[in-house]
Order: structure tokens, then sequence, then C-alpha cells
């Protein structure tokens, strides 16, 4: 799977305001490609179509090779092939062990099986001993962790990250780096991470896009965006100018 | 205050000697109210989460009407299910006025739009956030809906209290249908009524005693499971 999306023409519209408009857009497989903005940009709501959590309204999206025409059959499919962490890492009401299961008993998937994956999920992040506390009375950090755990138990092609650190404190922040780090590079895992801190984005991207006021701007290797921005609203918000 | 001491003496001692007729009318009482709730329970749940999950014309019309229906009078519904079911109603070929599947229907049209309008609030609380969770983690439509009512389980359980609370205590609507005939469809509110009109205050104070005994083990089992099932929810600490 060389690309696993391709968007063409994509519009999104809440009511009269266009918040999203993508003329063309590729993302390769096995990399950690960065989607870069400010505030109200419209990142989350590339994240969600991509995700096949919104549905666009003009356009045409491929996911993970077919054409999305939103059938409930073909988005379960899909979604089975994906997971994302959420800024906020929600966590159902129940235990940490209940929330990283979760993915996996929806397969049905023996409780063998899920008592094996669970734990070794937990084990990677750290969180073996936190097993059967209540996953609300977490911190943001640990919340992070046991999201990371959960969304990889179900063995992703793709991981969306959805401004994974922006809760929480500097040292929780590495950690997880570390992780979304850990998993890119011995899963093959793709990751797509929207965040507005440039420096995680120099830390951890292959690949970057900045998008404003709902459009790309500019995208190209970490590197080259970082180092010589070609559009002045990159380099604005490069420079602190734009964040909000 | 007297008459009130003596009463609860008497009606300590009534209850004590196990007393064939106010056992009977007990029977009857959980019979009619859990037959009603469980009713209410199974057309007000599914019913209040399809509104709060579906997007249909005319939403809030109609949550608007189901949250005027929660205040629905007793005696307006007693009279309703009587119009249903007199000789000449739309039921009247079943016969069913003055026994206690009148009553029942009665209890059902108050309680299924407490645990309605209840379970839409609960549900309609929950964010985005629940259920894109499960579907990211590749919940199916019905899994991921399951997951959003066990979220809202505490709002629905809210519901089925309240709704309990509403039909034992309820005596309008099942004065109207049920009659209050003795050994037939005479319940524990209906007799704290002929007991107060004929004087013997003992006896309606021995039924009160009775009818909240059975709220407060009703709720107390409830609350019991709550705590057993829910063990993980969170008490807000204020200090």
């Amino acid at each position: 799977m060389k690309t696993p999306f391709k968007l063409h023409n994509i519009v999104k519209r809440y009511g009269e305001r266009e918040v999203l408009n993508i003329d063309q857009l590729s993302i390769p497989a096995g990399n950690i490609y960065t989607i870069l903005g400010p505030n109200g940009s419209g990142k989350s709501t590339l994240l969600r179509i991509m995700a096949l959590l919104l549905v666009n309204d003009e356009g045409q999206l491929e996911v993970l090779g077919e054409k999305v025409i939103w059938q409930k059959g073909q988005l379960l499919r899909l979604r089975r092939q994906m997971s994302m962490v959420t800024q906020t890492s929600f966590m159902f009401q129940g235990s940490v062990y209940y929330n990283v299961a979760y993915g996996l008993r929806a397969r049905q998937m023996s409780a063998k099986k899920v008592r094996r994956q669970v734990g070794e999920m937990l084990e990677m992040v750290g969180m073996t001993a936190y097993r059967d506390a209540d996953a609300r009375t977490l911190s943001g950090g640990e919340r992070q962790k046991v999201a990371i755990a959960r969304a990889l138990a179900v063995n992703p092609r793709v991981l969306f990250l959805d401004e994974p650190t922006s809760n929480i404190d500097l040292a929780s922040a590495t950690d997880i780096e570390n992780h979304i780090r850990q998993i890119n590079k011995q899963r093959k895992t793709t990751i797509i991470m929207v965040t507005h801190n440039l420096f995680q984005a120099r830390r951890l991207a292959d690949e970057v896009m900045f998008i404003s006021d709902g459009r790309i701007i500019e995208k190209g290797t970490a590197e080259e965006l970082f180092s010589q921005p070609r559009d002045e609203r990159t380099a604005a918000f490069l420079r602190g100018e734009t964040v909000f | 205050m007297e008459i009130l001491v003596q009463g609860l003496k008497e009606g300590f001692l009534l209850i004590w000697q196990m007393d064939a007729e106010i056992f009977d009318v007990t029977l009857l009482s959980l019979q009619v109210s859990l037959t009603a709730l469980v009713l209410s329970a199974l057309i007000g749940v599914p019913l209040g989460a399809a509104l709060a999950l579906t997007k249909v014309r005319g939403k809030q019309v109609i949550l608007n009407t189901v949250y005027t229906l929660m205040g629905l009078p007793p005696v307006l519904a007693g009279l309703l299910v009587y119009l249903l079911l007199t000789s000449r109603g739309l039921l009247g070929q079943y016969e069913l006025l003055f026994t206690p599947a009148a009553m029942v229907m009665a209890q059902v049209l108050l309680a299924a739009p407490i645990v309605c309008g209840l379970t839409a609030r609960a549900v309609l609380a929950l964010n985005q956030e629940v259920y894109d969770t499960a579907a990211t983690l590749g919940a199916t439509r019905r899994q991921a809906t399951l997951s959003i009512m066990r979220e809202a389980r505490m709002g629905i359980i809210a519901a089925l209290t309240t709704a309990l609370g509403r039909v034992i205590a309820e005596v309008g609507a099942v004065m109207l249908v049920g009659g209050n005939i003795r050994w037939s469809t005479r319940v524990l509110t209906t007799s704290i009524v002929l007991e107060t009109r004929m004087g013997n205050f003992s006896t309606a104070i021995a039924i009160g005693i009775i009818l909240l005994t059975i709220s407060f083990a009703i709720n107390l089992f409830i609350l019991t499971l709550e705590k057993r099932t829910f063990r993980y929810e969170n008490t807000i600490q204020i200090t």
C-alpha cells in the first residue's frame, strides 16, 4: 500500500461556511505525516474526514485503495484498519483493561487473546500497574498512554493522532513521542498527526503539510518546510505569528 | 399528632399480623406497577435513544411533546384509557375496563414519557467523542450504539427510578380505570383513599408505610445493583 489516502477536491461546509477545500493530497504509507496549522484552520475536520467520521460534501476520497462510498459495510471494513487518539483521549466508563480491550472485543476476539494483547499493550506504554484502575481517574498523560495502547491493540495500518500531547506535561509528552516513533519504526504503521506544536512536528514528522483557512498552503518533507518555507503564511506560522 | 402516633402503632401491628387483604393489595400494587415499569422501559428506552440519536424532522417538537407528557395529569391519563376501554371505545370489545390490565395501561401512559424523555436527555448530554471513539476502534453501529447507552446508563436508571416513583404512588388513574374493587383492582394507593374516607386512619397509615417500604426496597435494590455494576462511577468531591 503506497498511498493509504488520496483526496481529490474534498470540500466540507458547515452551513454556508466552507471549512475545508483540499484540491489534491496523497499521503504515503509508513511515514509520520504531520498536518500543521493554526486553530480553526480545518486540521481536525480533515483528520475526521480521513478517519471516516465526517462525510465530505464534495470530492473523492480514497482510503486504503478503496474509493469511499460511505456504505455501512465498507466503513466498518476500512475503519477496522485504522484507529485514532484524540486530544481529550476519551475513556469509556470502566477500567483501563476495559478500555484497551474495547476494539478487540468489538472484533469478537477470544477472551484469552484479548487478555494477552491488552497485557502486551499496557506493558509497551508502561501502564501494566494501572490495569484495573478506573480509566477516568488517570492523569492526562496516563490517559493518553492508555489511549495509545487502546488504539494500537487493534493493530491498525493507520494511526491518527489529533493533538496527542497538547494537554499533558513535558515529561509525559516526551514519553508519548517516543512511543509514536517506536510504533512507526517497529510496526511500519502510517501515522497521521495533527498538531500546532511546531517543535513536536519537527521532532517527529517525515512529511509536513501546512494548512490555513481550510486550504493546503504548503507541503513537503519536514526538513524542507521548516528550513525553507516557500509561502509567507507558512513562514509567519513558523515564526509563531499565526498560532491563533 | 395523637392520631398519627396511634395510627403508626396500629399500622405496624397490621403489618405484623400480615392481614390477608393488605397482602393481596400489596401484591397487586407490585404486579401492576412493576409490569407498567417494564413495559415503559421497553417502550421508553429505545424510543428515547432513537429520538436522541437520529435526525428526524420536527425533533424539537417531538421532544417538547414528550417532555409535556412527562407531566401528564394522572386523572387525564386515566380518562384517556377509560375512553379507550369503555364499551363504546376503540378497545371496548376486550372488556379490560376495571381490570389490572387497564391499570397497567394507564400507568404505562404516565411512565413511558418519563422514561423516554429522561433517556433522550441522558443520551443528548453525551459528547460526539463517545461514538467517535467506538467507531475508530472498529465498533459496528450496533456496538457503538450500545456503548452510547452504556455511557448514558446512570441517566437511564434515574429515568426508571423516577418512573417507578410516579406509578407506585399514583392514585387518580388507577382509581378511574380500576374502580378500586375489593380483591380485584384495589391497590395500595386506592386503599389509602378508601380507608381515609372511612375514618380508618390506622389502616390508611399502615398501607402508607407498606407503600413507602416497598418503594424504599425497590430503590435500594436498584442502587445496590448500580453500585455493583458501576463501581467506576465517580462522586464529585466538594471540599
